[in-house]
């Protein structure tokens, strides 16, 4: 005959907590799903920025912009890191500000050649020094991107701030509904507890009874959390909602990213349930401890 | 054993229940305390169960000031001590069986340690057919048995009722009583309290009378 739970199972504050803890924990998947994304986004965009360089020769009054251009074109193919040089035509260079002037705008106008180039992103490659190298010819521009870079990684860095911010008030608030729960499955269970102690059970007895519930209801929540997290994340691959492709295929790669990186994505949404079981856990045993030990 | 002095006890700020209390019990002594319904016996019951601190004087179980104790040393003086509460206290979603191993449970005891020990005792009290049925649905003299079987199937050194035989019959009462008498002659302090003067009498054994909140022997 195997005995019977001495708190009784059907607790229906339980019931409530675990529709909230499941919401938090959904709360919080989207929290890490967003903070995996912008991460990567800022990588990528980052990494490119930062192996491209533009070369920009304005027309100066004396000199032959052909030949400075070629200039150019000969000190960067020498210069050590640098792996691709391509010098645009006139017709490219002016095609970029074609949006902006329009195509009459730009007759006569002396539109300076671009060069892109594209560097091996070495520890060692010095971009003062290749300015240095390129102050021979003239009209001569070299643009780094360090500006655009420097802005995106203190986006990037602010939304990952946002969303781990996020992840401290959905923790904050998970604690504060677990310890409210605590207190009112104390308080229904009261002549229980009342009669435990009576007999001569430890505190932490009759903590062990009841918080094993709330270790169940916050393994549950928080799979239930990460389920509709998943399903959130597919729905918005699947249907490109959140306007547009590009946020709709990182939530693809989210999903379904090679398995190196997708290790990852999966083991920071699935450490949602294990922060819900351990938030559940510890705040239900301390706050049962410090309400059990209030009574005589 | 048991020992009050100069105890005295109020609710809050109302009026005082229990009034310069002091008397001893050693091992082995069989009291009943009678008085009054509202005379304050539940109250000085609840003092001496641990459910209450006095708000004066001091209560001395076991050797131990039990004003100076840790919560952990508290719960092992509990389990030395058997209570039969008027109200029985019975947990409704535990089976008969269940509610009787409460306190070996609860002292860390498997159950095939206890089942035999359980099912003798609910025997005895003739709740043997019962031992699976819930709370709910045993009659008043059955619970009244249950919180008995559960305050005795620990083998407390001291034993505490409340009205033990309030709810039962003439002749479960005379065995109820030969269950206490013969604890007793196997070395459980037995302190009842009662308004069935018939058993008072039946047990021929001193009594405390506690009246308006100040105790006396009889």
């Amino acid at each position: 005959m195997k005995p019977g739970a001495i708190i009784p199972s059907n607790v229906a504050s339980l019931r409530s907590l675990t529709v909230t803890m499941a919401v938090m924990s959904y709360l919080a998947c989207l929290a890490i799903g967003a903070l995996i994304l912008v991460d990567r986004a800022v990588d990528a965009w980052t990494d490119g920025l930062s192996r491209e360089m533009t070369v920009q020769v304005r027309q100066v009054r004396t000199a032959d912009i052909t030949g400075e251009v070629e200039k150019a074109r000969r000190i960067l193919e020498d210069y050590p890191g640098v792996v691709e040089v391509q010098v645009l035509s006139d017709s490219e260079s002016a095609k970029l500000l074609e949006p902006w002037l329009g195509v009459r705008a730009l007759e006569g106008l002396p539109v300076p050649r671009l060069i892109r180039v594209v560097t091996n992103k070495g520890k060692n490659f010095d971009d003062d020094a290749l300015a240095d190298r390129l102050s021979v010819v003239q009209g001569v521009y070299l643009d780094t991107h360090q500006k655009w870079e420097v802005e995106l990684t203190r986006m990037g860095r602010a939304l990952s701030v946002l969303s781990s911010l996020i992840l401290v008030l959905i923790s904050l608030s998970a604690v504060a509904i677990v310890i409210f729960a605590t207190r009112a499955v104390l308080q229904a269970n009261k002549p229980v507890v009342d009669l435990l102690h009576l007999v001569g059970a430890y505190d932490r007895y009759i903590a062990r009874q009841i918080d094993g519930r709330f270790v169940r209801t916050g393994l549950v929540a928080g799979f239930m959390g990460v389920a509709m997290g998943l399903l959130t994340f597919l729905g918005l691959s699947l249907t490109g909602v959140g306007g547009g492709g590009g946020f709709a295929s990182a939530s693809g790669t989210l999903l379904f990213a090679p398995p190196a990186i997708a290790v990852w994505s999966y083991a920071a949404l699935f450490s949602v349930p294990v922060a819900a079981t351990v938030i559940c856990l510890v705040t239900s045993r301390l706050t049962l401890l410090r309400l059990l030990g209030s009574v005589l | 054993m048991l020992r009050l002095d100069g105890v005295g006890l109020r609710y809050g700020s109302g009026p005082e229940i229990l009034r310069d209390i002091t008397f001893a019990m050693r091992s082995g002594d069989f009291y009943f305390l009678t008085g009054p319904s509202g005379a304050g016996k539940s109250s000085l019951l609840r003092l001496l169960f641990l459910a209450l601190k006095p708000t004066r004087g001091t209560v001395n179980i076991f050797g131990e000031d039990v004003g100076h104790l840790t919560r952990n040393r508290l719960a092992l003086i509990r389990r030395r001590i058997g209570v039969v509460f008027q109200e029985f206290r019975l947990l409704d979603h535990l089976t008969t069986f269940d509610n009787v191993a409460l306190p070996l449970r609860v002292a860390g005891k498997s159950e095939s340690s206890y089942r035999r020990d359980v099912l003798d005792l609910l025997d005895w009290v003739g709740l043997a057919d019962q031992a699976r049925a819930f709370p709910p649905i045993l009659s008043g003299g059955e619970k009244q048995r249950a919180a008995i079987a559960r305050a005795v199937i620990a083998k407390p050194e001291l034993l505490l009722a409340d009205e033990p035989t309030g709810n039962v019959d003439p002749i479960l009462a005379k065995r109820l009583l030969h269950l206490f008498v013969e604890l007793n002659r196997l070395g459980t302090t037995m302190l009842i309290a009662t308004h069935d003067q018939g058993l008072v009498r039946q047990a021929d054994r001193p009594i405390l009378h506690l009246e308006s909140g100040v105790l006396t022997q009889q």
